[in-house]
């Protein structure tokens, strides 16, 4: 269940909660209107019963003047009324009305107080003229001036269609209250139930609405109002990514304005940056502020054509000057933008797409719009963190094998090591570093990568004793303490095998400690291991690492290989030169990038002892060269 | 807490001051019928009678029937007074009578009406003849409770 949805069943839990308390109230209160209409339904029956009974007993003339002139039998019916007078009927007796309309006595059972014959009475309700009129029997509420009577039941005596007289049952307010309060333990119980539901409802929508606040402070950025990268995660938990387009934006910069304006100054370009592209922008896209002075936008692909809109957004913010106390204020941007494919489902790999397109601006000179047209769905599906994360976990990962030749003799002498992942649904398709290594790198997943290659190098050694493998490292690896433990740990396991692998060093920056790398190497090198240092003469790969490290082989650099082709006299010069100084320190060279037979042949020419390129052998699994080798 | 028991307190005062109010009013507009004055001396020797005509500023409660208007027999004593000391000093016609139970109205022709509680329900009751003999003539809506003879 998504959390967004699980407030929305909450509300519906607690709202049937409430109906059910309802119903409970109102099967209460029909199961007490029950009671009451029994007992009215039993006062009927007794009325019927008395009046029967008084027309019996007095059947041979009008009741009135049987009664007048009658007073023992008076005394003996009122006494048979009186039988009546429970805790439930609080009075009975018996009205006549007079040739004035004045009601009064005939009979009257109560035995404390009796009231005399004849007495007047006022009922205080017309409906005892309605009673007396339409002869049908009525029960009458309490109403002003009456106490202790709940309901009155007025049952007329009839002798030849004339009324004559009016029996009247009054219900005790106390057998009332009885019965109202018959249920009243539930009634309670379900009062406090209903009270704690309404507190809890109530609550709940107090929670509610500040859980609403805080959502909303979490998915809007109090300084700019745009979206934060909350929002995006959520609103592509609902929208199909490719139902979109997508742009990066960048201020370039942005630190120097800070620095130079102020941090106030450098909020409020913010805020106004983002009106300025907001209006720019089609009313359906949504602005993300997704840290420092970047934005990502997404837009409908139905709303613009994305190069069109891109280009309006690019001139607009770039054209945009800001008068801040006096001074205008002029920025530049770094834009990337593209066309989501339709076969994308994760928004996360087109952010990655976008920031690599709007590093390679910004490495370009800043302040320009790069598009990204046609970008392959495979490109988006690989560089994937969690494909990555998960093609490593099922270990889905393999090497190819280069190799490296004798050049005079093209006899194999090693194999180059070089990695790749195998696609989830096609495993004849491999994935080669370009779209992982930089992802991964400095993260455990390389680790996890560096041990599976491992795994594989040692696994061919292990299989093809007459082979030599060389695999590449990068020199920060080393310097990271898991790798090196990794790498000790696995020469230790493999350490028969350990000398017939060599370690190519890839290095990026210049090295600063060289006693420490040297040190790292003498670890490498423990059990017969090479060192081969890779790109040699390009980059920081230079000289003075002959000077200050204990290395076997120089891989000269592809880049001077290739110049071959357009300075090859030049080129020859400073291969020769590399050639000679690796010969004084005794050092084995390969020349890399040997991809014709123009190539090979000043190789054979220079006399470099090992060559190395797709012209002699492409990378393969190693099975297909040793089966080679074999027929 | 303490809230809620301001509250329930003033409820009750409320409630009550309703009942006080109820009363009080239709005594007010009864006595006014009886008499034509501004302010109406009253006589009755009942503490709660007593205390709420005491709110009316138009009753003037008097200690003796002899000189009030209006007198209320509410009990057994008040009748034996009032009606004792009316045959003694042969005051006449003065003060009116009106009684709170039925039993008095019937003892003595004297009292012209009563109101009074029967069967859990509020009776009010004139004699024709006996307010004739006081030349009170009682408003329309008192129609209904006049009567010739009980």
């Amino acid at each position: 269940m998504k959390y967004r949805y699980t407030d929305k069943y909450i509300f519906v839990i607690m709202g049937l909660l409430i109906l059910f308390a309802l119903y409970l109230q109102y099967s209460i209160s029909k199961s007490t209107e029950k009671l009451k209409n029994e007992e009215i339904e039993k006062t009927e029956r007794y009325a019927e019963r008395i009046t029967n009974y008084i027309q019996s007993e007095t059947n041979s003339t009008t009741l009135k003047s049987y009664l007048e002139a009658h007073p023992d039998k008076r005394e003996a019916l009122n006494k048979m009324l009186h039988a009546f007078l429970t805790k439930e009927i609080q009075y009975i007796f018996l009205l006549y009305k007079d040739d004035k309309g004045h009601y009064r006595f005939l009979l009257d059972g109560s035995l404390k107080d009796p009231v005399e014959y004849n007495t007047i009475f006022f009922p205080k309700s017309k409906l005892f003229d309605h009673v007396y009129q339409t002869q049908k029997p009525q029960i009458i509420k309490q109403s002003e001036g009456v106490e202790e009577i709940w309901l009155s039941l007025l049952y007329p005596m009839v002798k030849d269609n004339n009324t004559q007289a009016l029996l009247v049952i009054d219900l005790s307010k106390a057998y009332g209250d009885y019965l109202n309060d018959f249920n009243s333990p539930i009634v309670y119980i379900v009062t406090l139930m209903q009270w704690f539901l309404l507190i809890s409802f109530l609550f709940l929508v107090y929670l509610g609405y500040n859980f609403h606040r805080l959502r909303k402070s979490m998915l809007i950025d109090p300084l700019t109002s745009a979206y934060t990268k909350l929002y995006l995660k959520e609103f592509f938990d609902v929208k199909k990514v490719n139902q979109y387009n997508a742009m990066m934006i960048d201020i370039d910069r942005f630190k120097l304005i800070n620095e130079k304006y102020g941090y106030e100054t450098g909020d409020t370009i913010l805020k106004l940056f983002t009106k300025e592209m907001l209006k720019l922008l089609p009313k359906e896209s949504r602005v993300i502020h997704t840290g420092g002075s970047e934005f990502f936008v997404i837009l409908e692909k139905s709303s613009a054509d994305l190069k069109e809109m891109a280009e309006k957004v690019f001139e607009g913010l770039t054209k945009k000057r800001y008068l801040i106390d006096n001074e205008t204020i002029s920025l530049t941007i770094s834009m990337s933008a593209m066309v989501i494919p339709e076969d994308v489902e994760y928004i996360g790999n087109i952010q990655r797409c976008l920031d690599e397109k709007l590093l390679e601006i910004k490495n370009r000179g800043k302040n320009g719009l790069g598009i990204i047209d046609n970008v392959s769905v495979t490109e988006v599906k690989y560089k994937n963190m969690d494909y990555i994360k998960e093609t490593l976990e099922e270990e889905r990962l393999t090497c190819v094998y280069q190799p490296i030749f004798d050049t005079k003799t093209q006899q194999i002498i090693k194999y180059e090591a070089l990695v790749r992942l195998v696609d989830k649904e096609d495993p004849q398709k491999l994935i080669a570093p370009y779209y992982f290594l930089d992802m991964i790198k400095n993260t455990t997943q390389y680790i996890k990568m560096s041990k599976l290659v491992f795994k594989n190098v040692f696994h061919t050694l292990h299989m093809y004793p007459d082979i030599k493998i060389s695999v590449n490292i990068d020199l920060c690896d080393l310097y990271n303490a898991d790798m090196m433990k990794l790498i000790t740990q696995e020469l230790f396991k493999h350490k028969q095998n350990a000398h017939r692998l060599t370690f190519e060093i890839l290095e990026d920056h210049e090295i600063k400690d060289y006693d420490m790398v040297a040190l790292i190497f003498q670890q490498l090198k423990t059990f017969g291991s090479k060192i081969a240092i890779d790109d040699f003469g390009s980059g920081y790969a230079n000289y003075i690492y002959l000077i200050k490290l204990d290395v076997d082989v120089l891989k000269i650099d592809g880049g001077l290989i290739k110049e071959l082709l357009y300075y090859p006299e030049r080129t020859k010069m400073m291969l020769n030169s590399i050639k000679v100084l690796a010969d004084v320190y005794g050092y084995e060279v390969v020349a890399e990038f040997v991809s014709n037979k123009e190539i090979y042949d000043i190789v054979c020419e220079l006399d470099i002892p090992y060559s190395q390129g797709y012209y002699l052998g492409e990378p393969k699994p190693i099975e297909e060269y040793m089966n080679k080798e074999q027929n | 807490m303490k809230k809620v028991l301001i509250l329930l307190i003033l409820v009750y005062g409320h409630l009550y001051a309703l009942d006080r109010e109820s009363t009080l009013k239709m005594y007010h507009k009864l006595l006014f019928s009886l008499s034509p004055k501004a302010i109406v001396s009253v006589y009755v020797d009942d503490d709660e009678y007593r205390k709420i005509f005491s709110f009316s500023k138009r009753i003037q409660l008097i200690n003796e029937p002899e000189n009030a208007d209006i007198a209320l027999i509410t009990n057994e004593m008040a009748f034996r007074k009032v009606l004792g000391e009316r045959r003694n000093m042969q005051i006449g016609k003065k003060p009116i009578l009106f009684a709170t139970d039925y039993r008095f109205l019937k003892r003595s022709d004297d009292i012209i009406g009563a109101f009074y509680w029967r069967k859990g329900r509020s009776q009010l009751l004139f004699i024709k003849d006996r307010l004739d003999r006081h030349h009170i003539v009682l408003p329309r809506e008192y129609k209904d409770f006049l009567v010739d003879e009980l």
